[in-house]
């Protein structure tokens, strides 16, 4: 008797433990969540524009799952994506090296099973990252690296929103052309200086290209080490050659020091243009007061372009709320909002989570974007946004003064760069 | 030949510097046979001690060296008695696991205090200033300043070592250990100076560094690599191998960055760090 009355109980308890189970499952189910990968530098060297790309993108989740009616944002007014599931995100720290960055590709993908990854700030981690998505078949948005050669891979998962390196070369080149017509400039000599990195090697093989395209001369070709202790021979090198117009690619702290390295050795070019860099970061700009005044580059968003995209300032409150110190966006954080927004909007439209459909309709159709300057993406094959665009600005009194295209314009550029000695 | 007079001045000026971040990490090496794998991190801890004077209280880097010598001084002097002096006569690879993990803690206690943003003192009194020698030459001051305090640095600690009785107990203890215990030393106080000085060396070397140079989590690392090298190169224990190591190396790369390519001017100097190992493994001036 006691002996079956201890089966019926053991039977029980198991059959009471698997309901458990499947009612356990059943609940997550029913909690309808997408995971979503971010892969940004949050550790090391351009942590500090990793962490912003991380808030932007989370900024972008709170538009989603939450109902904001009078923010002018697709799917801002809605909650959450498809009848109500919620985009949870997965962060991952690739640290700014590319061999990190694949293996936590490779971790979101396989063991969090994320949907998408977005990613990753330095194009020299984003290249290997990627991959391992097109490997998976799974989606890989990609907000701001700018090496042109991401999208020339023939990828199909790969959708990336900013402009290149290639396109900003081209921009570059055409503002000098613009200054000699209209200004009575004779800029002729160029030169680059860039880090020795996924990044800066093309953004320099496309300045060099459009440089010699243009028929300009191409006098110097400076590469460094990121994170170096000095940039004495690299500025000296420059100097040597004094090329009239630089071409700088240098991220952070190397942006700094390659400033402050010109002021010691007393040198400036005529003009100098950035790729997405130092420049672009509205502290680092802070911090170096009036040296960093009168330099230049191209910008996707700043506050001073914020008249343009009125959509913008409203998302900003929210980005604000989760970043340390609250500062505005920059060229590179939107572009991950923007990413993300898009493939949120992709989602909705295809209306379930079948990666093959989302990417085609991803290549099909043109996206809203009230977050980016010419407020529309569309992806080219290879995943390029060809609906991106950025204005040359300039650096004067901490502020970013838009200087071309002329339609964008609202200041007379300062050429050439006063030198430091006649600085306040 | 006004470039390479320039060139070999910044390469000198370089090497001063690299001097004074050497100079505490060879005298813990030689003495203490300690590799103190931190050095990165106090010299990135007094640049943040230098910094954050400069940030709240507006203390140029020119008075507050002073505070980040100190704070690095009994910084370590903790370290020596917390962590270092429970290693002595233990295998080196302990001490070196041991301050290996204490330069992640340090590392990840300024990401976690101070956040990874780079910190940048922007009116400091001599940023940017410069002397013109002649019609081509320009002294960056606050790299001379540096070069300035590193060479008094050097000699005030080479007098202390080699014509006071406290730096020939140092010494007595360098050589042999149990022996100067039966003279009285008390090697377990000697070790503790030693490492506080050494810090206070990388210290100063920090606290000067805000002039021009952003503050980071990271700014260490480089530092305490070509650090390893002078010492290595210089020979283990030697203040004067180690002078001249970090000047060849500053030479090195700055001629090799000017003439070949500033890309390879790091090659350079391991490559030439790898040559002197093979001929002279005690390094240029080791016992």
């Amino acid at each position: 008797m006691g002996k079956r009355l201890g089966k019926k109980v053991m039977w029980l308890t198991a059959i009471a433990l698997l309901v458990g189970f499947m009612s356990c499952g059943a609940a997550y189910c029913e909690e309808k969540v997408i995971k979503i990968g971010t892969l940004f530098p949050l550790t090391g060297p351009v942590a500090l524009a990793g962490q912003r790309c991380k808030a932007a993108v989370e900024a972008a989740v709170d538009l989603i799952n939450n109902s904001y009616p009078n923010i002018p944002v697709p799917l801002a007014a809605q909650k959450g994506l498809l009848g109500g599931h919620k985009i949870v995100l997965v962060h991952a720290d690739h640290q700014g090296k590319p061999d990190v960055g694949k293996s936590e590709a490779e971790r979101l993908y396989d063991q969090e099973g994320v949907f998408a990854v977005i990613g990753s700030y330095n194009s020299a981690v984003t290249k290997p990252a990627s991959l391992v998505a097109e490997r998976r078949k799974k989606i890989f948005m990609c907000g701001c690296s700018s090496s042109a050669e991401l999208t020339k891979r023939g990828t199909r998962y790969f959708f990336r929103i900013a402009p290149t390196d290639e396109t900003e070369s081209i921009e570059f080149v055409n503002f000098i052309k613009w200054l000699n017509e209209t200004k009575g400039t004779n800029y002729k000599t160029f030169g680059v200086i860039y880090e020795n990195t996924e990044f800066g090697k093309h953004a320099a093989q496309e300045a060099k290209k459009a440089i010699e395209a243009a028929g300009f001369q191409y006098v110097a070709d400076v590469a460094f080490n990121p994170g170096a202790t000095n940039l004495n021979s690299e500025v000296q090198m420059l100097k040597g050659k004094n090329p009239d117009v630089v071409f700088g690619a240098c991220l952070g702290a190397d942006y700094i020091l390659w400033i402050k390295t010109m002021k010691q050795m007393s040198w400036l070019p005529k003009v100098s243009l950035n790729y997405c860099s130092g420049y672009q970061d509205p502290l680092i700009a802070k911090q170096l007061g009036g040296d960093g005044d009168y330099f230049m580059g191209t910008t996707g968003y700043s506050p001073e372009l914020a008249e343009l995209m009125p959509a913008v300032a409203p998302v900003e409150e929210i980005y604000k709320k989760k970043i340390n110190p609250p500062v505005p966006f920059d060229s590179d954080s939107i572009q991950e909002a923007v990413a993300m927004l898009v493939l949120a909007q992709a989602i909705e439209k295809v209306g379930s989570l079948d990666t093959e459909k989302i990417v085609d309709a991803l290549y099909a159709n043109e996206w809203d974007s009230p977050l980016s300057l010419g407020g529309k993406v569309a992806f080219a094959p290879g995943g390029q946004n060809i609906k991106a665009m950025s204005i040359v600005t300039q650096l004067v009194g901490g502020q970013y003064k838009r200087v071309f295209p002329e339609q964008f314009a609202n200041f007379e550029p300062v050429v050439p760069m006063p030198s430091w000695d006649k600085r306040k | 030949m006004a470039v390479f007079l320039q060139v070999v001045l910044d390469g000198l000026l370089n090497g001063m510097l690299y001097a004074l971040v050497t100079i505490g990490l060879s005298l813990i090496w030689g003495v203490m046979d300690i590799i103190n794998f931190a050095h990165g991190e106090f010299l990135m801890i007094a640049m943040y001690v230098s910094y954050w004077l400069g940030f709240l209280m507006h203390v140029d880097p020119l008075i507050s060296w002073i505070a980040s010598g100190i704070f690095v001084f009994l910084l370590s002097v903790i370290v020596y008695k917390l962590i270092v002096s429970q290693l002595i006569g233990k295998p080196a690879l302990s001490a070196l696991l041991a301050t290996f993990g204490l330069s992640m803690l340090l590392k990840n206690i300024c990401l976690n205090r101070f956040s990874p943003n780079f910190k940048l003192l922007s009116d400091t009194y001599l940023g940017g200033k410069v002397i013109q020698l002649g019609n081509n030459l320009i002294l960056s001051l606050p790299q001379f300043i540096i070069a300035v305090a590193s060479m008094v640095i050097i000699l005030l600690t080479y007098h202390f070592m080699t014509s006071t009785k406290i730096g020939w107990a140092i010494q007595a203890t360098a050589m042999d250990r149990d022996a100067a215990e039966l003279m009285g030393i008390d090697t377990n106080k000697i070790y503790a100076l030693v490492f506080g000085i050494g810090g206070a060396c990388v210290g100063i070397a920090g606290g000067l560094l805000p002039m021009y140079m952003p503050v980071h989590p990271e700014v260490g690392s480089l530092f305490s690599l070509i650090a390893f090298i002078c010492v290595a190169m210089g020979g283990f224990g030697s203040i004067i191998g180690s002078l001249l190591a970090a000047l060849l190396v500053g030479l090195i790369e700055a001629l090799v960055g000017f003439y070949i390519a500033p890309i390879f001017k790091y090659v350079a100097v391991f490559g030439l760090y790898l040559i002197v190992i093979l001929i002279k493994p005690r390094g240029l001036f080791g016992w």
